[in-house]
């Protein structure tokens, strides 16, 4: 029978399981974040460097291409931790670029009417509804970091000789859980952002900022005051020594894995603490 | 016992350290009877506050409150599955179009996916939306969101639909709409409905039952339809003519009259009395009859009278003159 004829009729028969439920929210983010063709657009040109490298894999595991060259040429070609930081610090650019231009979609449009008071009057919690959003901005960035990341390290690992993935085992676990540290930073960044900041112009520009105009503010700080603390506020260079420290490169000076993974935390912490303090299903008037 | 709809036991709300409601306990409607519930107060009274401890939204400083026997605090996800709720701002994502809206507010309460949608389509087509489902909502005018935000409400099927300020800023026709869609909902679908409004007249018309809210504290809890039931037997008179021994026969029927100037009677019928009894008395007297309503105790009459404001309100004037009556006669 045609709906309209139907007449509304009050649903009594089983309800979906909770989580079945939980993932509605994501399916739909995923939905805002692809009808956006700069974001689809940005996600193919993140594919290149991926790519280049892949091509420079094939090209170092084929001896026979470069039999001609320089004996020294064999050392640029290596794939090694230097290799994989480069992979890491191209995509991680890429990375916030994508989040700068599908996060802000996120929450504002829910908060920008009111419209949170119609989720959190449903079963699921702020944290679920949190996590669920999360979830689909994780995806895309994991789309152009360590998935990419992970197919080169498989890709190398079948086409060097036997035992290399053993050996070098640290490279890929490094990879993948140096780039889970960083895509959950970035995509509290956008988040947090979102939930702030109405305008999605404005609030591309602050998860600019955040990554590229913070490092400056840290350099700036410990320059003027002559402390070390300024470094606490430069992603950058948190997670650039918790890459080096993870993947067993050598660290820049004035960096250790200790100082990075506080960094990290403390920037997550209040990136969390102004998430908790926005999603709320009403303004409350004290 | 049959089990209330809501039920609170000393509830207090603190808000800051502001204390918003002072330890309300009350039993509120029955659970699938399909009865409407209407909580009135001024502003400040703690109407909105009440709604939102319902909802989990904040937590009780002392007390507890249940709803469909769960507490709303501790199983706060079940009572959310059985609740609809209709915020009184105008809460909506505006880029979603009616059904996708409708679609995703139904799965996350819990309808299966392919169900969802098929109750979207037939809520949007319900509530009067059907050839605006496909727009996005930004697109929508204040009385089409307003009934997407009830559309909302109900596509899951819940068992009690808490509606805050359902008619606010609706047009006239769209707020009787809104009003036979409140009836429906608990006449032909059996849900309890929670109307939270300012306008009297609204609640009056859909509640059966209403809860009367002032600085925080529980003032008056009235069950409307006893009171419509009680009201009936209450007649008011006015004739013309010589009516010096239609008092004595009203009495003898069994009638309690009191007499005013001008031909006025006001009447309490027995329960067996019918009122063309009482056209027939008045022909027997050579009296004509210039008006006769059956009145009662408005909801305004009530409010009034809860918030302070009417001494009494006139069903119980009438009562009490009843009683003094055999004096005044």
């Amino acid at each position: 029978m045609a709906v309209y004829k139907r007449g509304y009729q009050r649903y009594e028969g089983p309800r979906a399981p909770h989580a079945e439920r939980l993932l509605v929210l994501p399916r739909e983010a995923w939905r805002r974040l692809t009808a956006q063709r700069i974001v689809t657009a940005l996600l193919a040109l993140s594919c290149i460097w991926p790519l280049l490298c892949a091509l420079f894999i094939y090209i170092a595991n084929h001896a026979e291409l470069w039999a001609g060259l320089d004996r020294g040429f064999s050392r640029l070609l290596a794939i090694d931790e230097t290799f994989i930081l480069t992979f890491m610090k191209v995509q991680s650019v890429f990375s916030v670029l994508l989040a700068a231009l599908a996060g802000p979609g996120l929450i504002s449009p829910d908060l920008g009417n009111q419209g949170l008071a119609l989720y959190f009057s449903r079963p699921i919690s702020r944290l679920e509804y949190v996590l669920a959003k999360m979830a689909a901005l994780v995806w895309l960035l994991s789309l152009v970091t360590w998935l990419p990341g992970l197919v080169l390290f498989v890709m190398q690992a079948s086409m060097a000789e036997a035992g290399w993935a053993l050996a070098h085992w640290r490279l890929g676990a490094g990879l993948v859980l140096g780039f889970w540290l960083w895509v959950a930073l970035v995509a509290l960044v956008a988040l947090a952002s979102s939930a702030w900041v109405r305008w999605r112009l404005i609030a591309g520009a602050v998860v600019l900022g955040f990554f590229f105009v913070l490092p400056g503010i840290g350099v700036l700080v410990n320059a003027i005051f002559r402390v070390a603390w300024g470094s606490l506020i430069n992603p950058l260079q948190a997670a650039y020594g918790v890459w080096c420290a993870l993947l067993g490169a050598e660290m820049p000076a004035g960096l250790s894995l200790l100082t990075g993974l506080v960094s990290l935390a403390l920037m997550g912490t209040l990136l969390s603490l102004a998430l908790e303090r926005k999603l709320r299903p009403v303004e409350v008037v004290r | 016992m049959p089990q209330p709809v809501v039920e609170l036991d000393d509830l207090h709300v603190t808000l800051g350290r502001r204390e918003i409601l002072h330890g309300i306990s009350c039993r509120l409607g029955v659970s699938g009877s399909g009865r409407a519930i209407g909580l009135l107060g001024p502003n400040g009274a703690g109407k909105s506050t009440l709604i939102r401890t319902l909802l989990g939204f904040h937590t009780p400083s002392r007390g507890r409150a249940r709803v469909l026997g769960f507490d709303c605090h501790k199983n706060r996800r079940r009572v959310l599955e059985r609740i609809g709720y209709m915020p009184e701002t105008d809460s909506f994502v505006a880029s979603m179009t009616g059904v996708e809206f409708l679609r995703v507010m139904g799965s996350l309460s819990g309808l299966p996916a392919e169900i969802a949608l098929e109750k979207a389509h037939e809520t949007l087509f319900h509530v009067g939306l059907g050839e605006a489902r496909y727009r996005t909502l930004g697109t929508y005018s204040l009385g089409m969101r307003q009934l997407a935000r009830l559309a909302q409400a109900i596509v899951h099927g819940p068992e009690l639909v808490i509606l805050d300020e359902p008619t606010n800023g609706l047009d006239p026709a769209a707020r009787r709409r809104m009003l036979e869609l409140i009836r429906q909902m608990k006449s032909e679908h059996g849900m309890s409905v929670i109307v939270c409004s300012h306008l009297l007249a609204d609640v009056e018309q859909v509640c059966d039952e209403v809860m009367i809210l002032r600085d925080g504290l529980m003032i008056h809890h009235a069950d409307l339809e006893a009171e419509r039931r009680e009201n009936r037997r209450f007649v008011e008179l006015e004739v013309e003519g010589d009516s010096t021994g239609f008092a004595a026969a009203l009495d003898e029927l069994g009638a309690a009259c009191v007499r005013e100037p001008g031909g006025r009677f006001r009447i309490v019928l027995p329960l067996d009395f019918e009122l063309r009894q009482l056209w027939k008395l008045a022909a027997e007297h050579g009296l004509s009859v210039r008006r006769l309503t059956q009145r009662r105790d408005t909801l305004e009459e009530i409010f009034m009278k809860a918030m302070g404001l009417l001494r009494q309100t006139p069903g119980e004037a009438a009562s009490n003159r009843e009683e003094m009556a055999p004096e005044q006669r």
